[in-house]
């Protein structure tokens, strides 16, 4: 695929200048494909397992987005967060894995599995975010409300209740590479 | 967490993060204008400073350090995306040269008077300086790094050591009055590797995410 018509690049740039909607439009288009990939290589690790790791992987690319030069192809950049974050969570896990980079690209696309299940640790790593961090994420991610009705419910500027949210993102990422290592 | 849920979450944290290059500048012009000051008030430049710029051997001192700054910090940059691979042959041109100048100078010197050109007479100031005009720098870089995605944290820590400290001595020899390539050449690429090898550490432990 040439790096004009790739979609995800599409997506991504729209993205990065902005765009919510085209942002969790790639989102949702890379998670069955990191899935796949994951799965594929974390066979051994069990599926709800895999589901944490696509999710640190996620995570990742959200707060990694800036290191993507739009004029480079995105699939590169993005196996590259994969990679990392797979052997990343091989190590914790007491086992060393040797990921060749050429083989993600194969893994493309043809293992999309169903949806799983909830992945337990992620909310563990919620619980140990400040009690208003938590309520936020909790109300946009898993509530589904507006950043500005968030706001309303808990008292807060819009403005403060993003900068929260980055923050408490950020933190979660903290979290979880400590509970990795 | 079901993962369309943190999808969500994600999706709506809209806060646009700054570019690296713009990072990496607002950490090393500081960086370096806070080195330029703090040898100039301290140590104080040479008082022949601009006509050794004239003067191709001890010149030299800064074309080095410069060219092995350069060098390495355009590394850092390519290393702070997580798919950036470098070839570090480039890296080698700088000690070759250096070699080839240390080797004329040997030969170029009398027999006598070659031991005292390659220890100076501030090899302890020089070893010490230059580490400590690179910490800023360094710092910069490896911040950036950070800011980044680095999938070679060690190698991308020592280039960030390689740089900074190339930056150092090169601030650092506005100050120095050794002119002999014996000297520079040995103590400056010492003080250099020292910084390299602690900032490798560093970027082993730091650049991880």
């Amino acid at each position: 695929m040439t790096q004009a018509s790739d979609p995800w690049a599409t997506l991504l740039r729209a993205a990065n200048a902005g765009d919510a909607r085209a942002y969790a439009r790639f989102l949702q288009a890379i998670t069955p494909v990191l899935r796949g990939i994951v799965r594929n290589k974390g066979r051994v690790l069990g599926e709800a397992v895999c589901e944490e790791v696509v999710q640190d992987v996620l995570l990742a690319v959200h707060l990694k987005r800036h290191t993507w030069r739009s004029d480079a192809p995105l699939r590169p950049w993005l196996y590259a967060i994969a990679r990392y974050k797979v052997v990343d969570a091989f190590r914790a896990r007491g086992t060393r894995i040797d990921l060749p980079i050429d083989d993600f690209a194969d893994d493309l696309a043809a293992h999309s599995g169903p949806d799983p299940t909830e992945a337990a640790d992620m909310q563990k790593m919620i619980a140990m975010l400040d009690p208003r961090a938590q309520a936020i994420v909790r109300k946009v991610g898993l509530d589904g409300v507006s950043i500005a009705e968030t706001g309303q419910d808990l008292g807060m500027k819009e403005g403060a209740v993003r900068v929260a949210l980055h923050r408490a993102l950020k933190q979660l990422a903290v979290l979880r590479q400590r509970y990795v290592e | 967490m079901k993962t369309e849920d943190l999808i969500r979450s994600l999706a709506a944290d809209t806060a646009q993060p700054g570019r690296l290059g713009v990072t990496l500048a607002m950490g090393l012009i500081p960086a370096a204008v806070i080195g330029l000051a703090a040898v100039w008030a301290v140590l104080g430049f040479r008082p022949d400073a601009v006509a050794a710029l004239a003067k191709p051997v001890p010149v030299l001192r800064h074309v080095l350090t410069l060219i092995l700054f350069a060098t390495a910090l355009r590394m850092c940059l390519t290393l702070a995306r997580p798919e950036g691979r470098v070839r570090l042959w480039p890296l080698l041109l700088v000690p070759l040269a250096a070699l080839a100048v240390v080797i004329w100078a040997y030969a170029s010197l009398p027999p006598g008077t070659r031991a005292m050109a390659l220890f100076g007479k501030t090899m302890v100031v020089c070893l010490v300086t230059v580490p400590l005009i690179s910490v800023l720098p360094v710092a910069a870089i490896l911040a950036m790094l950070r800011r980044g995605a680095v999938t070679r944290p060690t190698l991308a820590g020592a280039l960030a050591g390689l740089a900074g400290g190339g930056l150092g001595a090169a601030i650092y020899a506005l100050h120095c009055t050794e002119d002999s390539p014996l000297f520079y050449v040995t103590w400056y690429g010492l003080a250099i590797l020292m910084v390299t090898a602690v900032s490798a550490l560093i970027g082993s432990r730091l650049l991880r995410w």
